[in-house]
């Protein structure tokens, strides 16, 4: 997951202290939105989806028997 | 509409998978959809008209691609579409937003979690979906970049530029002077160079 965004943010070599800062910063800014994305991809799928799901073959002119 | 006339790619066998590869793939259209609008309700909506138009246009995917990618591609054209078209404009919901994750009870994982969130608003949608698809959607800079219809560099400057953005954000606390002007301008610079290097390393796929 993320690699890119974990690479991109070790990739960035300058030893100097205020960059240190950043990246951790900016690791713990991916933390979050990981988090907050996580979080709604955790959830169970809505019933509406499911019967959204159910009928998409039937469209409502073409009703099957 | 009698769908008797089936365009010449539709000489591909239909896939009796592809409704539960859609379904399997609902939890990450909801959560794309909700960092893009912000709103839980006009996410699921919106997750929902995704779903719809990717049955609609099923023989158009081309089996063995990134179906996850190619969803996610509806949902950003739609959402897109959606705002052109003025009436179904839902603007960003602080509160809802707030409330994402919902029923989470931590309080500093709530309070933390909603400053990120809070920030968020403040970026571009260029740069909101950049940084959603990379740093939270797990897409390479080349997904993201097939995804946003532009290119890989243009992604990786608009995540470079949006987490810059979101530190000053959380930094400078809700107000985001006009004159935003980073003291670390020079780190900026840097991380951008950084990231510029960073080139993919495999060769683009063809996707279509």
């Amino acid at each position: 997951m993320t690699q890119q965004w974990e690479a991109s943010v070790a990739n960035e070599e300058n030893p100097n202290e205020k960059s240190r800062a950043i990246r951790a910063r900016q690791r713990a800014i991916g933390r979050e939105l990981r988090r907050m994305y996580d979080d709604v991809a955790q959830e169970p799928v809505p019933e509406d989806f499911l019967e959204l799901l159910q009928k998409i073959d039937h469209p409502s002119e073409g009703k099957q028997s | 509409m009698p769908g008797s006339a089936p365009l010449p790619r539709s000489e591909r066998p239909e896939n009796p998978d592809f409704k539960s590869d859609l379904l399997a793939l609902v939890p990450f259209l909801r959560a794309f959809a909700r960092s893009l609008t912000g709103n839980p309700d006009a996410a699921d909506d919106l997750a929902q008209d995704t779903l719809v138009k990717a049955w609609q246009s099923r023989q158009t995917f081309i089996p063995g691609t990134n179906l996850k990618a190619w969803l996610f591609t509806i949902l950003r054209n739609q959402f897109y579409s959606d705002r052109r078209r003025a009436w179904r404009q839902v603007p960003w919901d602080q509160e809802a937003a707030e409330r994402i994750p919902g029923g989470r009870e931590d309080p500093v994982h709530s309070a933390e979690l909603s400053d990120t969130v809070r920030a968020l608003r403040h970026l571009s949608d260029e740069q909101r979906e950049a940084l959603i698809l990379v740093g939270a959607g797990g897409f390479s800079y080349e997904e993201a970049a097939a995804i946003c219809k532009c290119a890989i560099g243009t992604v990786k400057s608009r995540v470079a530029r949006a987490r810059k953005a979101l530190i000053d954000i959380l930094d400078g606390g809700d107000t985001l002077g006009d004159s935003a002007r980073p003291a670390e301008g020079d780190a900026a610079r840097e991380i951008m160079a950084q990231l510029d290097r960073l080139s993919p390393a495999e060769p683009p796929k063809k996707r279509d």
